[in-house]
């Protein structure tokens, strides 16, 4: 104690913690000897109360704009549509795409090229007996049982949820649930690569 | 931010980026540096993300955020420009008087000028207290310092503002 009221350092580091909080219950009753009638301390912890007052009176800024996401999904959506994100962050982007027509009608697009790839001519044997994979037929065989799952479970989280008003398209994840699925079962080149081709990647 | 949950970097934009502004801009008293501090936090974060252990979240972003500030002098340093502090130009609030606004500039600006005349490592201590708002445990696992040299350097950079303050403390 007497070291601590004639060593001004350690009695302002002890003022300074008080301020901010820091202090154990043991420190708190030292303080409150040290400033109990006082003038001086009490001088000099006031001096620090209002430095302190200063710097947390500073003006805050706002981060420009241009520096923060705009709060739509960006890449996350393919990931949505092809099952690739794990639950949590799949249950923030559903949330978001009830609120969101934009980003709504941004999946619709993409659901569409994605659609559009995965349409594309099966694979054949050659007469060498190598076999040409497209990217899509390679990006199906790894993804498609999971992108199956992940519309399913999108419509599923989101039934009912169905938009269109005047200028935005009709659209419900209900329907693309439905569609992914109908379409798997319906077209094996579409969703399912024939488990009996052994491809090779170059 | 609870300690077992793993945010988006939007999230952490959104969440922390004007935290994240304002310590760089109180400890350089640079607009543009403190926007390019975000930029390069927010990639850092990204990036890293994906290895992130649920812990304290808090305490690995200011970190990354510290070595993205502290790799951004090392490069300054490289080319030497000014860091002066232009003034509190866009104070926010709700329609302070102007005298209120004058003085509130004046002060701001003295407190600014003020703080960038400390050496780093109390300028640090005390932005990452008064300014980002972090505990002592918090700002000594951002700096990897012990508690109690965070305590020594808050007091210190306080006392040191004091004297340096025009006006009356």
């Amino acid at each position: 104690m007497a070291r601590l009221i004639s060593d001004p350092d350690a009695r302002g580091e002890l003022f300074s913690a008080y301020l901010d909080g820091q202090l154990t219950t043991d420190e708190v009753v030292v303080v409150s000897d040290l400033l109990d009638g006082d003038e001086e301390l009490i001088r000099e912890f006031r001096s620090l109360q209002e430095v302190r007052r200063s710097l947390r009176l500073l003006p805050e800024f706002e981060v420009p704009a241009n520096l923060l996401p705009d709060g739509h999904l960006g890449d996350r959506l393919s990931a949505y549509l092809d099952g690739e994100l794990v639950t949590l962050e799949h249950r923030r982007v559903t949330r978001h795409l009830v609120d969101c027509p934009d980003c709504r009608v941004e999946l619709q697009e993409l659901d569409r090229a994605r659609i559009a790839v995965r349409s594309l001519p099966g694979v054949d044997t050659t007469s060498t007996g190598e076999i040409p994979v497209t990217p899509a037929a390679r990006h199906t065989r790894r993804y498609v049982a999971a992108g199956i799952g992940a519309a399913a479970v999108a419509a599923a989280l989101v039934v009912g949820l169905a938009v269109g008003n005047g200028d935005e398209p009709a659209f419900s994840l209900d329907d693309l649930g439905t569609r992914h699925v109908a379409r798997a079962s319906a077209e094996p080149g579409f969703a399912v690569f024939p488990a009996s081709v052994e491809v090779s990647f170059p | 931010m609870t300690e077992d949950f793993t945010p988006t970097w939007e999230d952490v934009a959104h969440r922390y980026g004007r935290k994240i502004y304002n310590f760089a801009y109180r400890l350089t008293g640079n607009p543009d540096d403190a926007a390019d501090l975000v930029q390069e936090v927010l990639l850092r974060v990204r990036k890293g993300l994906d290895s992130y252990q649920p812990g304290s979240f808090d305490g690995w972003l200011w970190r990354i955020t510290r070595n993205a500030f502290l790799d951004g002098i090392r490069r300054k340093q490289r080319r030497p420009e000014s860091a002066l502090p232009e003034g509190d130009h866009h104070t926010l609030g709700s329609s302070p008087s102007p005298d209120e606004v004058l003085a509130s500039v004046r002060l701001s600006d003295d407190v600014q000028s003020s703080l960038l005349k400390l050496p780093y490592e109390y300028r640090e201590a005390v932005v990452l207290c008064d300014v980002v708002g972090l505990t002592y445990d918090e700002i000594a696992e951002t700096t990897d310092v012990p508690v109690g040299t965070v305590r020594s350097r808050i007091h210190r950079g306080r006392k040191q503002l004091r004297e340096l303050l025009t006006w009356p403390v």
